[in-house]
């Protein structure tokens, strides 16, 4: 046989099996790509345990369909990577949707791929803007670094600060939040005083300490992404003595997430955060949440942002199964949950049927000492923020 | 003025950190002529080790510095009986390479599955929080004394080999093995003290560079190139030559970071291509303990 | 740090040469080579109809770790910068596909001269030197490389990735698709090109000449040859290789990532390398599909029980089968040929 006409053979088969497959079957599978090891496992930790949390709420079946998760690890950003395992997902697995990515990088590279086999995406964490103007069916759950720093800008300038300094990961999310900080906080009339692009791999803060000490700056603004490096630059801010000095601390909550703040300690004291979700929202659905991952895991030290995202996200992949019967179709339905409005444990969330990024309160937080260990409490709430980076928000 | 000193001053301490993990890996390179790039593995074993017991079983900082470095030690000097030893000598440069390597993933992946993969923390004493007055520029306590350590560990290691009779014996071995043992020095256990030396520094490393070397699993081969640049502009078995390479690239990469944030690493491997240019056999040409 | 580590690895030269049975003609072993690695692709093209994601990439790693093969296994140079050649001709066809040119087999052209150019630059800079300050300079290219890539976001896409490569089908025929199986044959015969092409070259006069440069570089010296010029020629010849193969790379997956001019990157084709044998092409292969197969069975389950394993493998490797997977087969395979009279 030619190897035309074998290839056009076999593609017709596997095109038709695939076609026929979600309709007929009555598993729909929803493959998940996150961190599962490495430094960053505890983000793929949080999504796992949220599926399990929403399915043990909401059972694992919709309108006669079983959900099923399919996981795949990826450690660390790698975009080809990404896009290696969401082809075997898509191929091997026939799932039906995609979901996870904790990285922009990996959430960038699949956009070919749900082009070309029309399904959802919808995205638990990576943060940058564009994300989701590469293709039509990326829906994004968790937030993007406009939305957190637009709000907090202004918050800085109405508590009389001047002078800012920005320190941010010198990535994709790390320029947005640069961006959108310098941008809301200079129209309201501050000064940027500097802006520090720190490499992502970096260990040792000191040097840049040393610059944000030079600066004269009164506050800063970090970003870095969840996690180890974010550690070591709160715990550098405090040794260095730049907090003793007085100079106040401001960023996305990534900095203060919760599964981090025992290792961090007094030095998270004091850091002024923004962000959609804190562990302490006091509402009876976040409650009902926390005490299922109790119930469920025995713990609830690691449950944060990234538990709601996939919490979240969760929800809209059952939406979108209801609102298709099951059937494979990507455009249909996204477009049925575009508008959608719904409760979640951090507070009211309502897509966006332009940037499909939900709009959502964002909450001033400060740590603080609570009942048992340290907290994001919340001291202010901004309602109905949108993805200001959407389309060129720069 | 001030910030040209404060660049020095945090550029030292973190050179001293590079110096007391990588001046190990040089001993051993220069003597055995053992490309260990299990070197880091050590040290990370011995950051966790330090870890679990200042966190989990209370053992005070200094305490447990000392414990552990003997104990990671004691751990190692198996190992150098059972697989080093098979290795020494430069004709089998590949084999040491992945033999090492090997090593070093077998830690990691068990190191992940004892103490799971997030960040550790070694909780600092009292004495080592806060910051010291170091005339024009206050510096954090912890960097303050590791930069003391670290003066103490290259004139303690200068001492050893230069003034007694165990480093007479060393520096005969480097400059002509097969001369020394037919002198009578037994090498085999001059190769063991020696190994057990070089990983001793490691862990002493490890422990007390844990806060600008985070210990998570992948340590080991995350920071095995910047030990084994030290090693390579200092030159192999050099003390100075190390102290000199893991100073100047410690200042280097934080004047760099200080001044273009956003090159990263960029000075830091520049400067080595030049240096390695210049001194294509480290600073010291390798040869002098 | 002289004598340390200046000296090629003995240990794999005499399993090279073991390795090497004098019995059936060169010609016929290599043909023989060539159609098992050409049959075995397209056996595993029908047997894994789903997995050709992952074989299509295999496939392009062979390519890389036979790329390195040439310089360490025919000229002893210990290198861990390799990731510097493939990365450039990734990046290089990458950019080409974005902004010039679509048509495949040129931008395989593309990456491949971008990656002997590399290699040749660097490799006049830093062959004047041995052992581990040669291991440290190959290592400070790749990572002076990443971080121009890193910086250059407008052009390669810095950390997100340089995406939006999107070759034209292959001779205006085979569109890539995303079941993998245009991206797959396509690799599978530039593979097979390759091995051909490299073994060509190991046999010529001039690969020869690379071989006693490894044994003996004052004899070449001696006999009037230029021992770093040979190993410039061949260290630009293997650039050429790990050029295509970044491209390859670059062209079926559709991305090039900031991970294809990594130091881990380079460390692995070394793993891959000696698993198989160095000095004798099928080594490469061999090694990369033993590596890249258990890594993808043992890691999806989970990464660390894949890395107790290599590095168990590892070790075992050179404590008792020096020659890699080719060495072990071939040692057994004289055991039995010397019982059996």
């Amino acid at each position: 046989m030619s190897p035309v006409l074998r290839t056009a053979l076999f593609g017709t088969a596997v095109g038709l099996a695939l076609m026929a497959g979600p309709a007929l079957a009555a598993t729909i599978k929803v493959g998940v790509i996150a961190p599962f090891s490495g430094p960053f496992a505890t983000a793929g930790q949080t999504f796992k345990q949220a599926i399990e949390v929403y399915q043990a709420q909401h059972g694992k079946t919709v309108g006669g369909d079983t959900i099923e998760f399919v996981f795949k690890d990826l450690d660390q950003a790698n975009p080809a990577q990404s896009k290696a395992l969401a082809q075997e997902l898509i191929v091997k697995e026939k799932v039906g949707y995609l979901a996870g990515f904790f990285f922009t990088p990996d959430a960038l590279a699949v956009a070919p791929l749900i082009d070309e086999a029309k399904i959802p995406c919808v995205i638990f964490n990576a943060a940058t803007s564009a994300i989701t103007e590469k293709s039509p069916l990326y829906v994004r759950t968790s937030f993007t670094l406009w939305q957190a720093s637009v709000p907090l800008a202004d918050y800085v300038h109405k508590q009389g600060v001047k002078k800012v300094i920005t320190a941010v990961s010198d990535y994709g999310p790390g320029i947005d939040g640069e961006t959108a900080f310098k941008t809301t906080f200079e129209k309201a009339g501050g000064q940027v005083v500097d802006t520090i692009r720190m490499p992502l791999k970096s260990t040792d803060f000191a040097p840049f300490m040393q610059r944000i000490k030079d600066s004269g700056a009164e506050a800063i603004y970090a970003f870095l992404p969840a996690g180890p490096t974010t550690l070591a630059f709160a715990k550098a801010f405090n040794d260095t003595g730049l907090k003793a000095a007085g100079i106040k601390f401001f960023g996305p909550g990534d900095i203060t997430q919760e599964p981090d703040l025992p290792a961090l300690g007094d030095a998270a004291l004091g850091i002024v955060t923004s962000f959609h979700y804190s562990q302490a929202h006091d509402s009876a659905m976040n409650k009902a949440f926390v005490a299922k991952h109790k119930e469920l895991f025995g713990s609830t030290q690691t449950v944060t942002f990234t538990s709601v995202g996939a919490y979240d996200g969760t929800h809209l992949i059952y939406k979108m199964v209801e609102a298709t019967g099951g059937k494979s179709d990507g455009a249909k339905a996204v477009d049925a949950i575009k508008n959608l409005s719904w409760e979640s444990p951090r507070g009211p969330l309502k897509l966006d049927p332009a940037s499909r990024t939900v709009i959502q309160t964002m909450y001033i937080r400060e740590t603080v000492r609570g009942a048992d260990g340290l907290i994001n409490k919340e001291i202010a709430a901004i309602p109905d923020q949108p993805d200001y980076g959407y389309k060129g928000g720069k | 003025m001030q910030t040209v000193y404060g660049i020095v001053i945090d550029g030292i301490a973190y050179g001293m950190i590079l110096f007391i993990i990588s001046v190990g890996l040089s001993v051993t390179l220069g003597l055995m002529r053992v490309v260990n790039l299990a070197h880091g593995a050590f040290a990370m074993v011995a950051g966790y080790l330090a870890s679990y017991a200042v966190q989990a079983m209370g053992v005070p900082y200094l305490v447990a510095l000392l414990a552990v470095v003997a104990l990671t030690v004691a751990l190692a000097l198996p190992l150098e009986r059972l697989l080093y030893r098979r290795i020494y000598g430069s004709a089998n440069e590949l084999a040491q390479v992945l033999l090492t390597i090997g090593l070093t993933f077998v830690v990691v992946a068990s190191v992940n599955y004892i103490f799971g993969p997030t960040l550790k923390r070694i909780p600092l004493p009292e004495f080592l929080t806060g910051t010291v007055d170091l005339g024009p520029k206050e510096i954090p306590a912890h960097r303050a004394f590791v930069i003391v350590v670290g003066v103490a560990a290259l004139l303690g290691l200068w001492g050893l080999l230069e003034r007694t009779d165990f480093g007479i014996r060393l520096r005969a071995a480097v400059e002509n093995p097969e001369m020394a043992a037919a002198l009578g020095i037994r090498t085999e256990r001059l190769y063991a003290i020696t190994f057990g030396l070089g990983v001793g520094l490691a862990a002493l490393g490890g422990v007390l560079g844990a806060e600008l070397l985070p210990l998570e699993p992948y340590y080991a081969l995350r920071y095995i190139v910047l030990f084994l640049a030290v090693v390579a502009v200092g030159g192999a078995g050099s003390i100075f030559g190390s102290a000199a390479a893991a100073l100047s690239l410690g200042i280097i990469d934080t004047a760099g970071k200080y001044l273009y944030p956003s090159f990263g690493e960029f000075f830091f491997y520049a400067a080595i291509m030049i240096i390695l240019f210049r001194w294509p056999h480290g600073f010291f040409q390798g040869k002098s303990a | 740090m002289t004598a340390a580590v200046t000296k090629a690895p003995a240990g794999a030269t005499a399993a090279a040469i073991t390795a090497i049975p004098p019995r059936p003609s060169r010609a016929f072993r290599d043909a023989v080579a060539v159609a098992l690695i050409a049959g075995g692709g397209l056996a595993a093209y029908w047997i894994f109809p789903e997995d050709l994601g992952l074989l299509t990439r295999i496939l392009a790693t062979c390519l890389y770790v036979l790329s390195l093969d040439l310089v360490l296994g025919f000229c002893g140079i210990a290198t861990l910068g390799q990731a510097a050649l493939f990365g450039t001709g990734a990046y290089a066809a990458g950019i080409a596909a974005v902004h010039l040119v679509a048509d495949p087999i040129l931008l395989l052209v593309v990456g491949g001269v971008a990656g002997g150019l590399m290699a040749l630059a660097t490799g006049a800079l830093v062959l004047r030197a041995h052992g581990l300050t040669l291991l440290m300079l190959t290592i400070a290219v790749t990572q002076l490389l990443q971080e121009l890539a890193n910086k250059l976001r407008w052009l390669t896409g810095g950390s997100d990735g340089l995406s939006g490569v999107e070759p034209d089908p292959v001779l205006g025929l085979f569109r890539f698709d995303m079941y993998g199986r245009t991206s797959y044959l396509f690799a599978l015969a530039v593979l097979v090109v390759g091995v051909v092409v490299a073994q060509r070259i190991v046999r010529s006069p001039f690969g020869l000449a690379c071989r006693g440069v490894k044994e003996d570089p004052l004899r070449v010296a001696a006999l009037g040859g230029s021992p770093r010029g040979h190993l410039v020629g061949m260290y630009t010849v293997s650039g050429v290789f790990a050029g295509v193969a970044g491209a390859l790379t670059a062209v079926t997956s559709g991305i090039v990532g900031l991970d294809s001019l990594s130091f881990t990157w380079s460390a692995e084709a070394l793993v891959m390398l000696v698993l198989g044998g160095a000095g004798h092409l099928y080594g490469a292969v061999v090694g990369t599909v033993a590596f890249m197969g258990v890594h993808h069975v043992l890691a999806s389950t989970n990464p660390f029980h894949w890395m107790l394993f290599i590095g168990l493998f590892l070790m075992a490797i050179v404590l008792f089968a020096p020659g890699g997977i080719t060495g072990g087969v071939a040692r057994i395979a004289g055991l039995v040929r010397r019982r059996a009279p």
